[in-house]
């Protein structure tokens, strides 16, 4: 089972480096080595440099195509090297390497298509539980993902998420551009592939500034459901 | 309509359809864009040169105003084009996020290429 890991970075200067060292440890105490490719999505600071002095494997998108596009990038690479399991792991140190297994173990028993790390599912096991207006938000995508597709995601905007190597064919061909998350969600489930969720935590961003700005959450909301109920009326079954 | 109006506006559409054209010439426009606008340029010229059939159509539609039933048309012509102009917007976007990720893919592919070459050769 070869994984990889895809780590989407827009300007990551102050984090990138932690997020590659720790999966360095992690690779020297596993005896299960994990693969990482950082998708520099254009970045305008010294991320590009960063990774090029320290001779880290990452692909260099030679103008700003957002997050969609750089994972898919991401999933393309995956397919062209032939990897069975491809793990979104965002470059800005929130989430735990250490969970990499946790989420890969369906997918490698053959349990699930996708596997999705949860921050609210088990309120011990996460210290950073995010905001009230981020939470709410994914309770609003939660509902209408419950009512198009009939399954339960209790946090649909998750960036960390397994998938297997089928999806990993369906994502780089068609990967959803604009809200990535809820809706390669949705497409995938309306395929009928199967979705788990596990519980994981995740850390609070380390430094720089995240991409959903807190008035912005609104409007990015309104859209997402919006594009919900427009891919659920779009994607066919495919599998059984 | 005053007959010194109609003929500034008569040329005033000429003008425009010879802009149509050297636009064309120049290819600036493509030819297949170029007729919606050469289209309107001649109606235009009939319109003017014949404003009464213009009314006529009008009057048995039911517009209270021939200038009602003219914004109308013109406001269902610019939804309809601003529509087109956002659908190629779209398609050309996706193929512009597509050649980028190509690009970059070949890119790392040369790179990885070169550096086993280097290795290689320093063996």
């Amino acid at each position: 089972m070869k994984i990889l890991l895809i780590i989407p970075a827009y300007n990551e200067e102050e984090n990138i480096l932690g997020v590659i060292h720790s999966i360095d440890e992690y690779n020297q105490k596993e005896e299960k080595k994990l693969d990482y490719i950082v998708i520099n999505d254009g970045s305008k600071d010294n991320t590009e440099k960063i990774l090029q002095e320290n001779d880290i494997p990452h692909i260099c998108l030679v103008q700003n195509i957002g997050i969609g596009g750089a994972v898919q990038t991401g999933y393309q690479y995956a397919k062209e090297k032939g990897y069975d399991i491809a793990v979104q792991f965002d470059g800005d140190g929130q989430h735990d390497i250490d969970y990499v297994k946790t989420i890969c173990k369906p997918i490698i028993e053959k349990k699930t298509d996708m596997c999705i790390g949860t921050r609210y599912l088990d309120k011990t096991t996460s210290q950073f539980q995010s905001t009230f207006m981020r939470r709410l938000g994914s309770k609003i995508i939660s509902f209408f993902i419950k009512i198009t597709c009939k399954r339960k995601i209790t946090d649909p905007t998750s960036g960390f998420r397994a998938v297997n190597k089928n999806l990993i064919q369906e994502f780089a061909q068609d990967y959803p551009a604009e809200y990535p998350e809820p809706e390669s969600t949705v497409c995938i489930l309306k395929k009928g592939y199967e979705v788990l969720e596990i519980p994981v935590s995740m850390k609070e961003r380390r430094g720089g500034k995240s991409s959903i700005r807190f008035w912005k959450t609104a409007d990015y909301m309104f859209k997402v459901c919006f594009a919900i109920i427009l891919d659920s009326i779009n994607n066919k079954r495919k599998v059984e | 309509m005053q007959l010194s109006l109609r003929i500034a506006l008569i040329v005033i559409t000429l003008i425009y359809l010879l802009l149509i054209l050297r636009a064309v010439k120049h290819k600036k426009l493509k030819i297949s864009l170029s007729i919606f606008w050469v289209f309107t340029g001649f109606i235009l010229i009939v319109a003017i040169a014949i404003p009464h059939a213009i009314e006529a159509i009008s009057d048995f539609l039911g517009f209270t105003l021939t200038t009602n039933m003219l914004f109308c048309i013109t406001i269902f012509i610019s939804f309809y084009l601003i529509f087109q102009l956002m659908v190629q917007l779209t398609k050309v976007a996706k193929q512009n996020v597509n050649l980028i990720q190509e690009i970059s893919r070949l890119k790392k592919r040369v790179d990885d290429i070169e550096e086993e070459k280097n290795n290689n050769k320093s063996e």
